[in-house]
């Protein structure tokens, strides 16, 4: 039973990839939701429960991409290994702290995808894409966060109004 | 055995990373079969699902964008047709007029009819033609099933027509067969009816009714209707006539100016 919150998130990357990538995209530059998924997960979860969705959310990124499937399991899990430490050695209080590790850390992984799958054109597509997916990535897990910490609930929202 | 459980709950943070090291690396070097495989599987489990999905939507959004783009090439069909349709009658009513001619020491000039007015029945109707094309006062009009009406006034591009249903329109007539005269008038409560034809005079329904030249307005022998129903009342010193008319007053378009010809 504890399994089926991360098979819910492992489908929704499956749906960002599938469906919502392209139409979300802005200028061809788009929100990074498996990075997301797995530095929230880092956040707020165990070690070994990171790593290992970190390791599967590689595998169903990479799964239209056979070639590539290994570099991206492995990234992302060492994605989420390496968030997981941050967030452990570093005091996460501040709603900063936890966004800039999600910049941080979507940066990071934003690079090593554009390394691994186009690794052509890097340096075009690391401007082109790679930091602009960053910061619209950033302001998505942002949003999330504020919803997740509870500063911005129903509640108020309905109290603006 | 314990000694087996104790070293895995000391280390198992290392089998766990050694899983993962050991699982990534078959997929780096174990070959295109391997990745294949577990691509596949990966592909039908997560994304499977969800291009269904979205190749319904899409499927959804061209139908829906193919059925708008129908229904307009429907409409434009539709208008194209009823043209069409306007563009055969015409035809045909041309066709039937092509062979018609005029009495004789007349002239048709053709005139297309720009509106027709009238409460219940037409009474009267623009043309296109006016003093530009000659035209003047009292020229009789026929179509191409008889007798129309007169004009009466004209301006530089158009004239009005005075139809025969209008009440106060009378033609001096005769009855085709026995050539006995009468007048024809229009009553909105009885229709066309031929008044002042005596009582001993010969009329049987169905007899024609044609211009008898006498008013001085209209040629003799335009047909003005058939003969609908006689009555003939003991006391009264004249028939009841009704006629149905030759033309039909509510469909006109096409209509003829007779002039007389100089001889």
């Amino acid at each position: 039973m504890r399994a089926i919150p991360y098979l819910i998130y492992l489908f929704c990357v499956a749906m960002w990839v599938v469906i919502w990538r392209d139409v979300t995209s802005i200028f061809g530059v788009t929100v990074n939701v498996p990075a997301l998924f797995v530095l929230g997960v880092a956040l707020y979860k165990e070690e070994m429960t990171t790593v290992w969705f970190g390791f599967l959310v590689g595998l169903v990124m990479g799964a239209a991409m056979p070639a590539k499937l290994g570099w991206l399991a492995i990234s992302t899990a060492a994605l989420a290994l390496a968030g997981y430490h941050v967030k452990e050695r570093i005091n996460m209080d501040s709603m900063w702290a936890k966004v800039s590790m999600v910049a941080g850390g979507v940066l990071i992984h934003n690079i090593v995808i554009l390394l691994v799958v186009q690794p052509a054109g890097f340096l075009t597509l690391l401007w082109s894409s790679a930091l602009p997916g960053t910061v619209y990535t950033t302001l998505v897990g942002w949003l999330f966060l504020l919803v997740k910490e509870g500063v911005v609930t129903w509640k108020k929202i309905k109290a603006i109004f | 055995m314990t000694w087996i459980s104790h070293l895995f709950n000391r280390y198992w943070r290392n089998v766990h990373f050694i899983s993962i090291a050991l699982l990534s690396l078959l997929l780096l070097v174990g070959g295109g079969n391997v990745r294949g495989v577990v691509s596949s599987v990966l592909v039908q489990v997560f994304y499977s699902p969800f291009h269904i999905i979205k190749s319904t939507a899409v499927d959804l959004s061209m139908v829906n964008g193919e059925n708008q783009r129908l229904h307009l090439k429907l409409a434009e069909v539709t208008t194209e047709l009823g043209r069409l349709e306007e563009l055969r009658r015409e035809n045909s009513r041309l066709r039937a007029v092509l062979g018609f001619e005029p009495p004789s020491g007349y002239s048709m000039l053709p005139a297309r009819v720009i509106s027709v007015s009238g409460d219940r029945v037409p009474i009267a109707a623009v043309i296109n033609r006016g003093t530009e094309d000659s035209i003047v006062v009292d020229l009789p009009l026929i179509n191409e099933q008889g007798l129309i009406g007169k004009v009466v006034s004209v301006g530089p591009h158009t004239a009005t027509v005075q139809l025969l249903t209008d009440p106060t329109h009378r033609v001096a007539v005769r009855v085709a067969e026995s050539r006995e005269m009468g007048i024809v008038k229009f009553r909105l409560d009885g229709g066309l009816i031929l008044d002042n034809f005596p009582i001993q005079g010969t009329l049987a329904e169905g007899d024609l009714i044609l211009s008898s030249g006498l008013g001085g307005i209209y040629p003799p022998g335009l047909v003005v209707g058939t003969v609908a129903r006689v009555e003939r009342p003991e006391e009264e010193p004249f028939c009841k006539i009704q006629l149905t008319p030759a033309a039909s007053f509510n469909s006109l378009e096409e209509l003829f100016i007779l002039r007389a010809v100089a001889p």
